[in-house]
């Protein structure tokens, strides 16, 4: 590394640290919210379409997207791992020794949570969204 | 390898001199009622969170003498009731919780390497809070008004046409009192673990204790709010007449089962955790080496802690919600298991991989992982909703959560109680008497609780003050009968220890067991200021690794000292660099101002006394503009032209 | 561009540290709002829960759809009273106790207006119904309310700012922290009335 990254480089792989630890989990949680929150709300409601949209086709939007966005996470956990395989001598062995035990984290959860998501999905496929 | 002797301080003895007299409080009531030592607040947790669980279980003794033969009349069901609500109720949030953030407030400083707490005011405002709320809430039992419908209070039962009186007052109020100080404390262990550590503590080198209460305080932070809508919802319905939980007026019943496993599942994990981070705080003295696995323990912790506010719904499944919905709670239930068992197999490993040193603390650690293990497979058991169906509501349940709960909880506690007892007290325990003290506790344990399992299975169900000869349950609860006294003597044991420790214990070393963390580089028990020298931490397992011991020796320079004032270091949230020294609260008594304020206010609530509680509320109001009014400073200082 | 992506994926940005260097007292704040907020998000997700199971008409026959002037105002004048906070903030940043002192003010009056606007709302629809009417007055006047009560907490916070702000030796260029983050706090209750504004008021409509 010859030049080092501006403020908004920083930012950027700031942020993409955190997706890449946290992605997942974020994406679950909306998964879950959505599509459990649409089924519950739309059976009580006595119907199987949300704004004209079939039912199943919305929760499968609420598995689906999540689904992207968690192997998205996955993919950048996998980056951060890479980059971190080497240990520097300019004082930001710390930095890189807490990025790489994180990028280890978030590989192994971002695939715990797709394993949630797609097993999800497996249901939605299998059973019928109102049927109690 | 640490040495046995005293660190050799790097601290002149003037330095030492200076900071004892800024950081050390002479004996004295007001000294009591003042205190903002991390050390004393945690020990006070420790008490306080004892006294409550002695409560508890003698209400549990009770009932299992009242079970012990069919159709006994020891206990009318009116008691009954209120006794399994309040030892639930105490057991989960006046002694469970409270008595790991007892641990917590003691050992998180001295683990990170610093001085005291983020907010040492806030900390003793937690304890006061928790010790007003948990009177507030035993204080209606003597008078028959105690808490009645269960811990987890079902509506429409617990709704005021139902069960009128203050007994469920008493449980919203006392609840939402509580809370105050439990979001206190998880505040300030967050903000503790972010900023306060030592120079040099990455978050790759932070002990897993401090993880797991750092995960802890953040469940609390999202949980605990469902649960304070749900007693306020409660209230307001009780009280004053509000419909959310009337389906007569367009309310839902179910609503408060959801917005109350929102928060009870993740509790569960609130109180396990911290236990679980007692474990791998134990491990390395009595295996000679480092947890094995330390970021898959950290994956398992920040895992857990998210999965868990994705299940709730388990406990749910026989309320006639449509199949798909469980499905989602379901696979999310299940998967939860993977890192719970990697937790375990890296305990395993290290105990595998580890030379064992066998002394009581390990022994209820090896007890932890029989019992958890087999409270896990019921639970892995009970994520299937079609077996849920069947055993819901009956003692395989009682069986299951009490197997999690005393392997997950009470044992690790144990296992911490005896290995921080030298550092807290400066007194070693009598190992030989610890040894009876977890045979009883082991046995007595599973002689009442496994036979739960088949009885459950046989049909009893759950909270029923009596139950009639011909359904054959007898035996089995005479068994489990006879198990509780074991259990309660065994339990008796480890209080004689601890009384007997601190009375006429051998005075014990800085560091007796050869720990790799923090807390062995002190003295037992620690000075009020913890470190003469503040640490410059160069990994995981600072009391081995020679740099670091040498940073608080030889290797000490001025800027860690801080002894001009009362003074500790921020360092940055994730790499734990070096920002500035900060200068700490001393002693006050406004935590204890405000804790009274706030108990008025509850009890004038619970008694309808609203001009009362207007009143109190402005106290309160005005107990905070004054605390945190700011200081006045020279205009220099504070960055104004003159 | 791909310069960019590089410098951003590269290994030096990818371990920068963020958050840094924010105190206790803005991160005490934060994990405060934080769990204020999911307090908000339940009893607005409790609303929503009641209200997919109540049937077809809602808000419940006898009661009309909430009217939208007065809450529109409401918000045309809580939601701007964030950027006299911001002002004042930045001001002290710089030690001009002046604008400190004139930003906390005009919040403040802002502040106090909806109040007052909310006063009279009630006034108005209590008329009509009140919490202990049905679910949707439980609703209604205990998300409006408890919403209220955490406006008048975050005015009391200003005042207080104010008072201390008026005296001398308070806050300066080295000292605002205080500022900030009752500034949070208020940023805080702003956004929640938007989210109560969509829930209670517009969402019926959809």
């Amino acid at each position: 590394m010859s030049t080092h990254p501006g403020p908004r480089a920083r930012l950027a792989g700031g942020l993409l640290f955190w997706y890449a630890v946290l992605g997942g989990a974020f994406a679950w949680a909306v998964h879950l919210l959505a599509g459990w929150g649409v089924d519950e709300l739309t059976c009580a409601a006595g119907s199987e379409h949300v704004a004209g949209l079939p039912l199943r086709v919305v929760v499968g939007a609420a598995v689906v997207l999540p689904a992207l966005a968690t192997v998205g996470a996955l993919l950048a956990a996998a980056l951060l791992w890479r980059r971190t395989a080497a240990a520097p001598h300019d004082g930001r062995d710390r930095s890189v020794g807490r990025s790489r035990m994180l990028a280890v984290v978030g590989i192994w959860s971002n695939l715990l949570f797709l394993t949630i998501i797609v097993l999800g999905g497996v249901a939605l496929l299998v059973l019928p969204p109102c049927q109690r | 390898m640490s040495t046995t002797t005293a660190p050799a301080s790097g601290a002149s003895r003037d330095d030492l001199a200076r900071l004892e007299e800024h950081w050390g409080e002479r004996a004295s009531v007001r000294a009591w009622f003042t205190t903002v030592d991390h050390k004393k607040i945690g020990r006070r947790y420790l008490v306080t969170a004892g006294l409550f669980f002695a409560l508890a279980g003698l209400s549990a003794l009770a009932m299992r003498t009242q079970l012990a033969r069919p159709e006994a009349r020891l206990l009318s069901p009116q008691e009954y009731n209120q006794l399994f609500t309040m030892h639930g109720t105490a057991m989960i949030f006046l002694f469970a919780t409270p008595m790991l953030f007892g641990f917590g407030n003691f050992l998180v400083p001295l683990l990170i390497g610093s001085r005291d707490m983020a907010f040492p005011k806030l900390n003793a405002l937690g304890y006061w809070v928790f010790l007003f709320a948990g009177l507030f809430m035993w204080a209606s039992l003597p008078f028959g008004a105690a808490p009645n419908g269960g811990w987890f209070a079902y509506v429409p039962l617990t709704a005021e046409q139902n069960t009128p009186g203050l007994h469920l007052d008493v449980y919203s109020l006392g609840l939402l009192f509580l809370g105050i100080a439990t979001t206190a404390g998880s505040i300030n262990f967050i903000v503790t673990a972010l900023k306060l550590r030592a120079p040099g503590m990455s978050l790759n080198r932070v002990p897993l204790f401090v993880w797991a209460i750092v995960a802890t305080g953040f469940m609390v932070i999202f949980a605990l709010p469902a649960l304070n809508l749900d007693n306020a919802m409660l209230f307001l319905d009780r009280r004053f007449g509000t419909h959310f939980f009337d389906p007569g007026a367009g309310g839902n019943v179910l609503l408060w089962q959801h917005l109350f496993w929102i928060f009870g599942h993740p509790d569960v994990y609130i109180i396990v955790m911290p236990a679980l981070g007692i474990v791998s705080a134990v491990l390395p003295a009595f295996t000679r080496r480092g947890v094995v696995g330390y970021p898959l323990i950290v994956l398992a912790i920040v895992s857990i802690s998210i999965i868990s506010f994705g299940v709730w719904v388990h406990h749910m499944f026989a309320t006639g919600l449509p199949q798909l919905s469980y499905s989602f709670f379901s696979a999310a239930s299940t998967i939860i298991t993977i890192p719970s068992g990697i937790q375990i197999f890296a305990w395993l490993a290290t105990m595998a991989l580890g030379r064992l040193v066998v002394r009581v603390p390990l022994l209820f650690v090896i007890g932890f992982v029989v019992t958890f293990v087999l409270g896990g497979l019921t639970g892995t058991m009970f994520a299937l909703t079609a077996f849920d169906q069947q055993v819901t509501d009956s003692y395989f349940v009682v069986a299951h959560f009490h197997y999690v709960l005393i392997g997950g909880a009470v044992f690790p506690m144990l296992a911490g109680i005896y290995y921080w007892l030298p550092k807290m007290t400066g007194r070693m325990y009598h190992e030989g008497l610890g040894r009876w003290a977890f045979w009883l506790v082991f046995t007595g344990m599973h002689v009442t609780f496994f036979p739960m399992h088949l009885y459950g299975l046989f049909g009893m169900p759950r909270r029923v003050y009596t139950y009639r000869s011909e359904a054959g349950w007898d035996g089995w609860n005479l068994v489990s009968t006879v198990g509780s006294y074991v259990l309660a003597l065994g339990l008796l044991l480890v209080l004689a220890g601890v009384v007997h420790a601190v009375r006429r214990g051998r005075p014990a070393p800085p560091d007796p067991w050869g720990g790799d963390s923090l807390e062995w580089s002190t003295e037992s028990p620690p000075k009020p200021y913890n470190f003469p020298v503040l640490p410059r931490v160069h990994s995981l397992h600072p009391t081995w690794d020679e740099p670091s011991r040498e940073s608080m020796g030889a290797g000490a320079r001025p800027d860690r000292v801080l002894a001009e004032g009362r003074r500790t270091l921020f360092t940055s949230e994730l790499d734990g660099r070096r920002e500035r020294a900060v200068e700490m609260p001393e002693a006050s008594v406004q935590p204890l101002v405000l804790a009274l304020a706030m108990l008025t206010f509850f009890t004038a609530m619970l008694f309808a006394w609203y001009p009362v509680a207007a009143v109190a509320a402005v106290a309160v109001a005005v107990t905070m503009a004054v605390w945190l009014w700011p200081p006045r400073r020279p205009a220099e200082q504070v960055g104004v032209s003159a | 561009m791909s310069g960019g992506v590089t410098a951003a994926t590269g290994a030096e940005a990818l371990t920068t540290e963020l958050p840094v260097g924010r105190s206790t007292g803005w991160w005490g704040m934060v994990m405060f709002v934080v769990t204020e907020a999911t307090l908000f998000a339940c009893l607005l997700g409790s609303y929503f829960y009641l209200r997919f199971q109540y049937g077809a008409q809602w808000p419940p026959p006898g009661i009309g759809e909430p009217k939208l002037l007065r809450p529109l105002v409401m918000t045309a004048v809580l939601l701007p009273s964030s950027l006299p906070v911001v002002w004042a903030e930045h001001g002290i940043r710089r030690g001009e106790r002046w604008r400190l002192r004139s930003g906390l003010a005009a919040t403040l009056l802002l502040g106090v207006t909806f109040l007052a606007l909310q006063a009279s709302e009630y006034a108005e629809k209590l008329r009509e119904f009140t919490m202990t009417t049905d679910a949707y007055g439980s609703l209604f006047y205990v998300i409006t309310g408890f919403h209220g009560l955490h406006v008048l907490v975050g005015l009391t916070m200003v005042g207080w700012l104010l008072a201390a702000s008026l005296r001398g030796g308070s806050f300066g260029a080295h000292r605002h922290d205080r500022v900030r983050n009752a500034a949070i706090y208020w940023h805080f209750v702003d956004v929640v009335w938007a989210a109560i504004l969509f829930t209670v008021y517009l969402s019926p409509r959809l």
